[in-house]
């Protein structure tokens, strides 16, 4: 069993004008490693080359150069593709198909038995919220919650083993969404690799354990959401501060706030919130709160693909 | 082929099926081959007088009494023609359609990220468009040739056989409209190129009275290459004509050059297919 789901050396997608010289590198030396079982978020604002990442790892897009292994297997092979289940972004499913039909023409070319399809399909619709009357509704006729329910019953058709799903909760209730979240976690229990492209900070913070911040083409940070978001700084609350203490603690601290004789300190190390405390402490002032300060993904996001 | 690879094909004709229904294009042929039938059935009698002379009646008039083979053969002549161009140019242009439909943005990549090569993809969904239109070919030339037979008793094969012609010749067409397909996603273009070629061919097949007409040798050499390379409609409706005749055949090179033709073009949209990044 091969440790990695999905391993990038390299990749590089270059897309050169057909009557210019002028080139746009898309993906640019991508090298990145999704272990097998876990919940991956690839993040990065619009245009940074994430869908054309994503399209590489299924052989839709041929890498310019280096190299994409999905389960320890060249992405370009057929079968390199069977164990990956996949919802893309801005999906068009045939109009003229129902639910139902739709997943049996997914499911066959995914190789699943005709006798599995007919057992699997109804299970799956259901498993995505889409009640019996929408199993032989025409999917011209399914709002855009409900496309991509069935868009994701279709990724799950043939139980694959990795699922990359692109913007999953794009057009979904918040309710929906939630569902949705409760669907992956389940297939995460199951030892499903989830390799999640999303511009919901909020969803891929509640859901992923890792995610990949993609800039530009280029692999801008990745790590641990708890590793990310884990702030350098120290809170600190005290309660009737002495003015003369509140002026030097000021001057001390990176940023403070007063409020009611509850003083609010932020400091950059361990050591300056140590002194703080042990000042306070001393001054017969009371320690209200205290603790490590965290930044949300979307602050880690903001910070990383701003300009600086 | 193995029991998935299989499935895969099913899957992908059954969807090409699907798609022609929906957009009325199977029904659209069925109901123009149901009419033709229908004509055949209820407009015209056909009385066989001593078993070779036979009296047609359209709309209740009768026409020229004349041999009841030959009657048949030439009918079923002007058929065939009809089905030959009339019907290949709407097969056509219905089909452009069925072709730039796959490789619409959001639909081409949830395809190809599916277990089944570029490949077998492109050649199970030219398959299923081959087969829409043959059903309907052979509903309206199957269906026609029982009524003649029934009403006069010939039942000479030819007809048959050029159904399969008709069919080859679409397959060829096919070919170009997929390549088109492949290269600019536009089945405006796909049908404007396919149409030049069957305009072009039928003249093209005079290639002896053009040359007579052409003062330079270079210009002759073009107009005999471009005879050679392009399919040969013209000489194939021909030969279509004959079997139906029960005519010798005289030469196949029109089959097998133009079954040349499109195993070549096919060839490079599946090149290019492969290689092209969506």
């Amino acid at each position: 069993m091969p440790e990695y789901a999905i391993e990038t050396e390299g990749l590089t997608k270059v897309f050169r004008s057909r009557f210019t010289s002028r080139e746009l590198r898309a993906v640019d030396d991508i090298s990145l490693r999704v272990p097998v079982g876990s919940t991956y978020g690839l993040l990065g604002p619009n245009g940074a080359g994430k869908t054309t990442f994503v399209k590489m790892l299924l052989s839709c897009t041929h890498q310019t150069a280096g190299r994409a292994m999905v389960f320890g297997r060249d992405a370009r092979e057929t079968e390199g593709r069977r164990p990956i289940g996949y919802l893309p972004e801005n999906h068009r499913f045939p109009t003229y198909l129902t639910g139902h039909d739709m997943l049996d023409f997914y499911g066959a070319l995914s190789g699943v038995d005709a006798a599995v399809r007919r057992k699997r399909i109804p299970e799956l619709l259901n498993l995505v919220g889409l009640d019996e009357r929408a199993h032989n509704l025409r999917l011209g006729k399914y709002s855009k919650g409900m496309l991509q329910r069935v868009g994701l019953a279709q990724a799950l058709i043939h139980s694959p083993k990795l699922l990359v799903l692109d913007e999953p909760g794009d057009g979904v209730d918040p309710v929906g969404r939630k569902h949705i979240r409760d669907i992956l976690q389940a297939l995460e229990q199951q030892g499903v690799t989830i390799f999640l492209n999303s511009h919901l900070l909020g969803e891929v913070e509640l859901f992923c354990r890792e995610v990949a911040i993609i800039q530009k083409g280029k692999l801008a940070l990745s790590g641990t959401v708890e590793e990310l978001t884990s702030g350098s700084g120290y809170r600190i609350e005290g309660l009737h501060v002495p003015e003369s203490l509140e002026t030097e603690l000021r001057s001390r601290a990176r940023s403070f706030t007063s409020n009611n004789g509850s003083l609010q300190l932020l400091f950059a190390s361990r050591g300056d919130a140590n002194q703080a405390i042990d000042l306070l402490r001393s001054n017969g002032c009371e320690i209200e709160s205290l603790g490590r300060t965290r930044s949300t993904l979307e602050e880690v996001f903001m910070k990383t693909v701003e300009p600086q | 082929m193995n029991a998935t690879s299989m499935n895969a094909t099913l899957a992908l004709v059954q969807d090409t099926f699907r798609e022609a229904f929906a957009r009325r294009i199977f029904w659209g042929f069925f109901g123009c081959c149901s009419a033709l039938l229908l004509f055949l059935m209820f407009i015209m009698r056909i009385d066989v007088v001593q078993g070779a002379i036979a009296t047609i009646t359209i709309f209740g008039r009768n026409q020229q009494s004349t041999d009841v083979e030959a009657l048949v053969q030439q009918t079923q002549s002007v058929i065939a023609m009809i089905l030959y161009f009339a019907g290949m140019a709407l097969s056509v242009f219905a089909s452009a359609g069925l072709v730039a439909a796959v490789f619409e943005p959001g639909r081409i990549e949830l395809l190809l990220s599916k277990p089944v090569s570029r490949t077998h993809l492109l050649l199970g969904r030219y398959l299923g468009n081959v087969l829409v239109v043959a059903a309907n070919i052979l509903y309206l030339v199957a269906g026609s040739w029982i009524v003649f037979g029934v009403k006069t008793g010939v039942w000479g094969g030819g007809f048959l056989v050029s159904s399969l012609c008709t069919i080859f010749i679409f397959s060829v067409l096919l070919a170009v409209l997929v390549l088109i397909g492949v290269l600019w996603d536009s089945s405006a273009v796909a049908i404007m190129v396919t149409f030049a070629i069957m305009i072009i061919t039928p003249i093209l097949a005079q290639k002896a009275t053009i040359e007579r007409l052409l003062s330079s040798e270079w210009s002759r050499v073009v107009v005999r290459v471009l005879y050679y390379v392009l399919p040969k409609t013209s000489d194939v409706s021909l030969i279509i004509r004959h079997l139906i005749l029960n005519q010798p055949v005289e030469s196949w090179m029109p089959v097998w050059s133009t079954a040349l033709f499109g195993a070549v073009v096919l060839g490079l949209g599946l090149w290019r297919f492969q290689r092209r990044s969506f």
